[in-house]
């Protein structure tokens, strides 16, 4: 693309003497002064026309994951920018992907993590990440050197360390991919943690060892002590990086302490410190990975009670918007950029790794699970394993660092390039197709997306009290032992630096408020908050608005109150913290209205007045 | 008093073999730690345990050591004194399941569980949890938060109690009054959780050999 200016006027020709002037253009066509910022818009432009024709046919996104379709509309463009211009599409720039691309994702990702069973479960997420990761990028990489040795397969010139390099980066099990196939299947939270954990904890071991094997390719000799760095190079990328993060993160939360004057540029704050992050720990070659995730979780507790309620909607909304396209384009770019010249076919290579790529996953997740069953209070069945090992898919991120590999280093690049693609697609189209039908099969726990109910919430709270109790008897020092310390610590000094109204907050009372809001909210939009006042606003106007009613008359209110309200309390609307999708609730919020609307009806018909056959309720009109 | 199903009783013996005997040995120090030396435990040997102060439901877990309901016997009330035998009874509530366990196994293990956490709601031992009741529970929780009026503590009571009855009687008339939260009304509203997994501590997990019933 690129056409030239054109104009009406005649262009002023080389041989033209200097008289001749150019007449004045009444339309010109000057495509190279926005050829950058045209194409961006044309490209984010088509994904979200892709995803919107995806969805026309609603059973094609439950059967094959959006991650599939995007890429072949990719190879399908690609083809036809290759047809077309008969050389290779602009192939996805690698620093486009890891600056622009794949922080917003990662950021939403981390936003949204569910602490409580991250925390939980960390330990066996580190052990999968790094040690899984080190046993498949070893094992790979020294199998596939086996591979290689065979003459008959014409691969003798790939050394043991370009295959050590190879293997590194092609066991990334990468947060993307797995993002888009987990999501459609709800699977139990914990298993979705420990995959998805997994696959965000791995960056920092992944960016170890591929700078690690990658220096040791262009060093003649390697000596013990580099290996040495290279294990202390991964505490500090590791370490590095989650300390970056925690920093912003309490810097994003101090910040938003004050920002209650301007509330309408609260959001940027959020998106900006969490960037900075990310490109500070990618300015000191740290996980970039590990710095967004942890800004995000630190960030997330203090700056959500900051902020107003407007501005917290605008940073969800904006954050899940900003991942979806991302992701989206960066499936397009990968079915692009596969469609072209930089490949090489070589059927040993390929199939082996292949196939190297899924015996090493199988076999690393059943022998680390019976080394972390020992330590984990719930164990690890074979379902559970079996998903663990079957979701770890390849994605961008592999594909990125192939393409950022030094062709003089690396003769048979494209080779490698060829290799990563088949991995690629074979895991997000076979694996991610296959999924949901093996999890029905195999009936693994769903999660229950049942609403957060108040009692529940309730429960939840008595039942860590209770923990805790026992704990404290036992004389054990449990998780629940290093949790209330934490809290304790969050309450005394944290919260107070960090949030500006600070008052100490219960989990079930503020998830009783927000339900109280929503069923507020709801009520008025369905236009029938005149006659039965939810306890809350009950609560609020007794202090001093009204003249005061005795003891027992308030009891006698409330008592009423309750009773009614069970007709029309149905069910509150979920509030969903991990996606935004209120296809069910809004079709509940109908229903539910329907119902009030009939059963509002029947009441009336029934007694041929709301207020006859209830004089106290009528009383509460007057107080009202 | 008030239909309370029964859940069979396995034979202590049998429940302290669930415990291994190196976890056994580790409480048995702890007990005798808490009873200074004493074979039985009173309430006020609580007392001395520190962290156990800031909890605020305090109360009730002291409590449910003494609830006689929990000690398998079978009278009702409290006792004023525990020995040995009675704290491992306590404890092994918290046992976490084991890999080879079926579903009755499981069912059973889930109810006991459930009735434990019943028994510290219905303090006054009638098989019901009532609305007052469930109003003492939820001020005791948010009792460490000095903000908090009573009158939010009681709304949100009430607006939880509403919830239950919405799940265990569904639709009602305007006239119809819930009682109060029976057992089999608590195992339907704790039906998606799966307590037997959440309900343990960590340190009875040493090393727990299969056992058979």
């Amino acid at each position: 693309p690129g056409a030239a200016a054109m104009g009406t006027g005649t262009p002023p020709s080389p041989s033209g003497t200097a008289f001749e002037e150019t007449r004045l253009h009444v339309f010109t066509l000057d495509y190279p002064h926005v050829q950058i910022p045209f194409e961006i818009t044309l490209w984010i432009l088509l994904a979200s026309l892709a995803k919107i024709g995806f969805h026309l046919y609603h059973k094609l996104p439950s059967i094959v994951p959006e991650s599939c379709l995007l890429i072949l509309v990719g190879l399908l463009l690609g083809g036809i920018i290759f047809g077309a211009e008969e050389k290779s599409p602009p192939v996805m720039n690698s620093d486009v992907f890891f600056l622009y691309l794949l922080p917003p994702i990662v950021l939403d990702a981390g936003y949204f993590m569910p602490t409580r069973l991250f925390f939980e479960n960390f330990g066996t997420i580190f052990w999968y990440a790094v040690v899984g990761t080190l046993w498949n990028a070893i094992g790979i990489g020294i199998s596939l050197y086996g591979i290689c040795q065979i003459s008959a397969f014409g691969l003798t010139d790939i050394t043991l360390l370009q295959n050590l390099l190879f293997g590194s980066l092609i066991s990334a099990v990468d947060p993307v991919a797995v993002l888009a196939v987990f999501e459609n299947i709800h699977v139990n939270e914990q298993l979705y943690i420990l995959v998805f954990g997994e696959s965000l904890l791995n960056d920092a071991i992944t960016v170890v060892l591929y700078n690690l094997f990658k220096s040791f390719c262009q060093m003649r000799t390697i000596k013990v002590i580099d290996i040495f760095a290279g294990i202390a190079n991964f505490f500090i990328v590791g370490i590095g990086g989650v300390l970056i993060g925690i920093l912003l993160g309490f810097v994003a939360a101090f910040t938003t302490r004050f920002t209650h004057k301007i509330r309408v540029i609260e959001p940027l704050f959020v998106f900006l410190y969490s960037y900075l992050s990310y490109i500070t720990a990618e300015m000191f070659h740290l996980s970039g990975i590990m710095a967004i995730t942890a800004c995000a979780m630190t960030m997330n507790k203090y700056v959500e009670e900051n902020v107003s309620q407007k501005s917290y909607t605008t940073i969800k909304y904006f954050m899940k918007m900003l991942s979806s396209v991302s992701e989206t384009l960066i499936f397009i770019f990968m079915g692009v950029s596969t469609v072209g010249k930089n490949h090489e076919w070589n059927w040993a290579f390929v199939s082996f790794t292949l196939l190297f790529c899924l015996i090493w996953r199988a076999l690393g997740v059943f022998v680390l699970t019976q080394i972390i069953n020992v330590f984990r209070t719930i164990p690890l069945t074979f379902k559970d394993q079996f998903i663990i090992a079957y979701g770890g898919l390849r994605g961008a991120i592999c594909f990125s660092l192939v393409f950022l590999l030094p062709p003089a280093v690396f003769p048979r690049k494209k080779l490698f390039i060829t290799a990563v693609i088949v991995v690629i697609f074979f895991t997000v189209f076979i694996q991610g197709i296959t999924i949901r039908p093996l999890v029905e099969f195999l009936d693994v726990k769903r999660s229950n997306k049942k609403q957060p109910a108040v009692s529940e919430e309730i429960y939840n709270r008595f039942f860590d009290h209770v923990k805790t109790g026992i704990e404290d008897v036992c004389g054990h020092w449990g998780h629940n032992f290093w949790r209330d310390k934490f809290k304790k610590f969050d309450n005394k000094y944290l919260r107070r630096l960090l949030i500006r109204e600070n008052q100490p907050k219960s989990s079930i009372v503020s998830l009783y408020k927000k339900l109280e809001i929503k069923h507020a909210i709801e009520m008025a939009e369905s236009g029938m908050i005149s006659k039965v006042p939810s306890s809350v606003s009950l609560s609020d106007y007794h202090e001093g608005k009204i003249k005061p009613l005795s003891p027992t008359e308030m009891e006698n209110m409330r008592e009423i109150l309750t009773k009614n309200l069970y007709q029309i309390r149905h069910r509150t609307m979920s509030y969903n913290r991990h996606s935004l999708a209120a296809d069910a609730g809004e079709k509940q919020a109908k229903e539910i209205l329907i119902r009030r609307r009939h059963s509002l009806r029947e009441s009336l018909r029934k007694t041929n007045s709301l207020s006859r056959e209830r004089p106290v309720l009528a009383f509460s009109n007057d107080f009202f | 008093t008030g239909g309370v199903p029964r859940v069979p009783a396995p034979v202590t013996s049998v429940l302290s073999l669930a415990v291994t005997s190196e976890q056994i040995e580790h409480l048995h120090r702890r007990f005798k730690q808490l009873s200074q030396d004493q074979l039985t435990i009173r309430k006020e040997n609580f007392d001395s345990i520190p962290d156990l102060e800031f909890n605020p439901i305090r109360g009730k877990i002291v409590h449910a050591f003494f609830d006689k309901r929990n000690l398998r016997q079978e009278s009702d009330g409290l006792a004023d004194e525990i020995n040995f035998e009675d704290f491992l009874t306590i404890m092994s509530y918290f046992r976490p399941i084991e890999m080879n366990m079926d579903e009755e196994q499981l069912d059973r293990f889930r109810k006991e569980k459930l009735k434990f956490l019943f028994h510290m709601y219905d303090s006054d031992h009638d098989g019901k949890i009532t609305l007052q009741e469930y109003r003492n529970v939820v001020e005791e929780l948010l009792s460490g938060n000095p903000h908090l009026e009573k009158e939010s503590a009681r709304s949100i009571a009430d607006g939880a109690m509403m919830e239950a009855a919405s799940i265990c009687v569904g639709q009602m008339g305007p006239d119809q009054v819930y009682e109060g939260i029976t057992f089999e009304d608590f195992l339907k509203m704790w039906q998606g959780i799966d307590i037997e997994t959440k309900m343990h501590v960590r340190f009875l997990n040493v090393d727990t050999i299969a056992h058979c019933y």
